[in-house]
């Protein structure tokens, strides 16, 4: 297992220089000048002491050189375009919080969307099944952005039960009502996703004969269901669920923007927009780290509750 | 009583989400009063109000500042030398005097004895020239530095490769005695001084940012001399400012404190204001779609904003004629009061109403009438040598752009031109409008706000040299006529230069290399409770300090 986890984090290291390589030229690709975010045009002596300052003049392979030192370093650099504050500052302050946000989106997925997914598979066709698979219909239909406007309207505008938008600064401050709206309206895709492939594992597993088997041997059902039909139906969760987390720095982005949640997404998309190279590539980085790393958690978990992936391994 | 919210909430939110899907017809309680948060009343003795700032400020250190925010944070926690009242006069501020030679070249001011830094450091002269220099040192690589190029040895200095040194002794910025602050231009500037006023020409306290380097904009580095001091910054939540009771003026500020939410979203900054979480914006960023609904209320503000909402032709793919035709078939008032919405003026030329001399140097163009006039149009239309039936315009992708160019591409069709919109994304945008213009691009929208209020800011973008001016327009004369304006230090002068400019461009034989659509106002929404003494200056600079609060703030 231990030679297996390295191996693969040595692995890392040839997919992130082709990461920063990519994104380095597709940013090169797009065109555009960080140096000039407002209508007034740039002085040409101006333009080279930014040029100069940060580097831009150099040919691109002295460029692409500079990113892979400063990736290795872990040293990202000053941003072009928020002119006091480095990359590392910026993912510092403000990763966590877009982490913050998936986690708990995908609690609620986790949280709403099992249950519901299970009791609808033990009881199918039933009036509780259609009501959560209707329910799971619309919450894969509906884009988040018109939940949260839905939720805030009622929620906040209409009955005043929490504020329109903001977020706790701190990491730990779990208890917050600022942390509902955003979490359930990016969470309900994740409670239909998980609800509807829990359903579906879940009556395909019950077909199975190893599970004929135990009910014929006697066992209690609740007994069945937990130790065979419930384990075996998690694998595909637990592979659908690892790779979901990679949204947390690109998919938060609509729900940061809507409740004002100094998140990671918001600096993302505006760093593309503003051509912010090096915040660009500290985050696209940071994306592929933490894919690499939930992909990595799910094959472990796999071990756990699939021993035949495990011996496969050794 | 806050226990566990969470548990509460999930039934809640089910049936909020049942209550959307099944259509929210029904429910349009447009006069609805937000109030009546569970929050207890602040009784009006307590000065403090909640604003939300438009934006993350890039940086406030005002060598590097550039947009609004920005310079809203800065100009109330620092004391610039001048600043600009209601005519767009210059008072004094830190400076009490000021004197300007015969020629016009050289300008002293007098600073005040009694300008402090909230470290208890004096405010002197030095400062200034420190920080003039500094934001035009090449190492800084300020985006602003142009700002200060008005001033003698200032671009050289800015552009030096090799002996910046000496090439920053001869900048022309000279702190005389700690109060006299000496600067040498590089012609006679009658807008000098108002320019001053620009957040560029703020000074910075020395030892500090040569302590913290760039970390000296954070709250527990800064040190600043304005009436307000930055207490917090949270970097994409919230910026808030106290007053400082040390301040030289600090008797006439009532204001205890301003906490400040940045909240980008135009729709999130107006649902909190609604809810009654934020009493004010720092300007502008309203939905447009919102605005009828707002101006109906109470608390819709409308300020006089030094700007021209314009598009620009390529003049090489679309002939005087033509140019002619399109300005004319332009409504402009019906562009102003169906889409726009917020009491622009029409645009006549360049220079906005507002603008020192604005009634000389308004050209009363025949080709920019505030209705249009098709049938003239038409006409011009047939006469056009070599007319351009389809026509590519080009915008940038921010709110509001479209639909105003969805109604202009409307009226260019009653004349026979077939428009097609290309909406681009701001980098793009900019790369496709060159200078010069690539080829595709036959008209495009752009805005001109103003630095400082003096009309030749605008004028001087249509220059052949200019890297604002996208037109492919160069007219010798015209150059000319900017030139010699630069060079005349008399108001009622220059103003004539600037109109004879103005008649180059939009005349009776004018070139038309653009036609104004629209000057700017800058709306905003401000709680009654403050709404009389809240204040945004034509620039777009927001004034704290004369803000009271008055009765209850919901």
């Amino acid at each position: 297992m231990a030679t297996y986890v390295i191996r693969r984090i040595i692995w890392t290291i040839p997919v992130i220089l082709l990461v920063i390589l990519l994104i380095f030229s597709l940013m090169k690709q797009i065109g555009g000048n960080p140096f000039r975010q407002t209508e007034r045009a740039v002085p040409p002596a101006i333009q080279a002491n930014l040029e100069e300052k940060f580097n831009l003049g150099k040919p691109w392979y002295a460029q692409y050189a500079y990113y892979v030192r400063d990736v290795a370093t872990f040293n990202l650099g000053p941003s072009l375009v928020l002119r006091n504050r480095t990359v590392n500052e910026i993912v510092k302050a403000h990763f966590p919080h877009s982490l913050k946000l998936a986690i708990l989106a995908i609690g609620w997925g986790l949280v709403i969307g099992l249950p519901a997914g299970i009791a609808s598979a033990l009881r199918p066709n039933s009036v509780f099944d259609y009501a959560a698979m209707l329910f799971s219909n619309i919450g894969f239909a509906l884009p988040n952005f018109l939940v949260a406007t839905v939720l805030i309207y009622y929620v906040a505008l209409q009955w005043d039960l929490v504020p329109t938008n903001g977020w706790p600064s701190a990491f730990w401050d779990f208890n917050d009502k600022r942390l509902i709206l955003p979490s359930f309206a990016l969470g309900l895709f994740f409670m239909a996703f998980v609800a509807r492939l829990v359903r579906g594992t879940m009556l395909e597993t019950m077909q199975q004969d190893y599970v004929r088997t135990a009910k014929a041997k006697g066992l209690r059902w609740r007994r069945v269901v937990l130790r065979h039909v419930l384990r075996n139906s998690l694998i595909p969760v637990v592979t659908a669920v690892g790779p979901l987390i990679g949204l947390v720095i690109t998919g938060t982005f609509v729900i940061e923007t809507i409740f004002s949640i100094p998140g990671i997404g918001r600096y993302f998309v505006d760093a593309v927009a503003a051509r912010d190279y090096s915040v660009v590539m500290g985050i696209t980085v940071l994306a592929a780290i933490v894919v690499i790393v939930a992909n990595l958690i799910v094959d472990i978990l796999y071990g756990f509750l699939d021993p035949r992936t495990r011996e496969a391994r050794t | 009583m806050r226990r566990n919210p969470w548990l509460l909430l999930v039934a809640a939110l089910l049936v909020v989400l049942a209550l959307g899907v099944a259509g929210c017809g029904g429910d349009d309680e447009a006069a609805d009063e937000p109030g009546q948060t569970g929050e207890a009343e602040e009784p009006a003795a307590e000065q403090v109000i909640t604003i939300a700032w438009g934006a993350e400020p890039p940086s406030l250190d005002p060598g590097l500042a550039t947009d609004t925010t920005s310079s809203n944070v800065i100009g109330n926690i620092m004391d610039p030398l001048v600043v600009l009242d209601e005519n767009l006069e210059p008072q004094p501020q830190l400076a009490e005097s000021w004197e300007v030679s015969e020629d016009g070249t050289t300008v002293t001011y007098t600073l005040r004895q009694d300008g402090q830094w909230t470290n208890g450091d004096p405010v002197t002269a030095a400062d200034f020239e420190y920080s003039w220099k500094r934001t035009l040192s090449p190492e800084l690589a300020a985006d602003y530095a142009y700002q200060l190029y008005g001033i003698q040895g200032a671009q050289e200095y800015n552009a030096c490769e090799s002996n910046c040194d000496r090439l920053a002794d001869q900048v022309g910025v000279t702190a005389v005695d700690d109060h006299t602050l000496e600067v040498q231009l590089t012609s006679p500037q009658p807008w000098f001084i108002a320019q001053s006023a620009h957040h560029s020409f703020i000074a910075v306290h020395q030892a500090t940012v040569e302590e913290f380097g760039e970390q000296w904009t954070e709250p527990e580095n800064i040190v600043t001399n304005g009436p307000f001091m930055l207490e917090a910054w949270e970097h994409e939540a919230s910026i808030d400012l106290v007053k400082w009771d040390e301040w030289r003026n600090a008797d006439e500020v009532t204001l205890e404190r301003v906490n400040g939410l940045i909240i980008v979203d135009g729709t999130t900054k107006l649902q909190a204001f609604e809810a009654g979480e934020v009493d004010a914006f720092d300007g502008g960023g309203l939905p447009p779609a919102e605005i009828p609904r707002l101006k109906e209320t109470e608390e819709y503000e409308q300020y006089e904003y030094l700007g021209t909402y314009y598009y620009g032709f390529n003049v090489e793919n679309v002939d005087l004629e033509q140019r002619r035709a399109m300005s004319l078939a332009i409504d402009r008032q019906t562009v102003i009061d169906n889409v726009a919405q917020a009491d622009q003026a029409p645009g006549a030329g360049m220079t906005p109403p507002g603008i020192p001399g604005y009634d000389v140097i308004n050209p009363e163009s025949p080709w920019t009438p505030a209705s249009g006039d098709l049938e003239q149009a038409q006409s011009l239309m047939d006469q056009a040598q070599s007319p351009k039936t389809n026509i590519n315009l080009f915008h940038n992708n921010a709110p509001g752009h479209r639909e105003i160019a969805v109604a202009v591409q409307d009226m260019w069709s009653e004349i026979g031109i077939n428009t097609t919109i290309r909406a681009q994304e701001w980098a793009q945008y900019l790369e496709f409008l060159g200078p010069p213009p690539s080829n595709q691009v036959d008209v495009y929208r752009l805005g001109w706000i103003y630095d400082y209020p003096d009309a030749i800011n605008g004028l001087e973008l249509w220059t052949c040299d200019s890297g604002n001016n996208n037109t492919n327009f160069c007219n010798e004369e015209f150059d000319g006529l900017v030139e010699e304006a630069r060079q005349t230090p008399d108001d009622a002068a220059r103003f004539e230069l600037y109109a004879q400019a103005e008649d180059v461009m939009f005349g009776e034989d004018g070139e038309m290399p653009i036609t104004p659509i629209y000057h700017y106002t800058l709306i905003n929404m401000e709680d009654t409770c403050i709404k009389d003494t809240f204040y945004i200056g034509a620039l777009n600079s927001m004034d704290l300090t004369d803000v009271v609060v008055e009765g209850e703030c919901s």
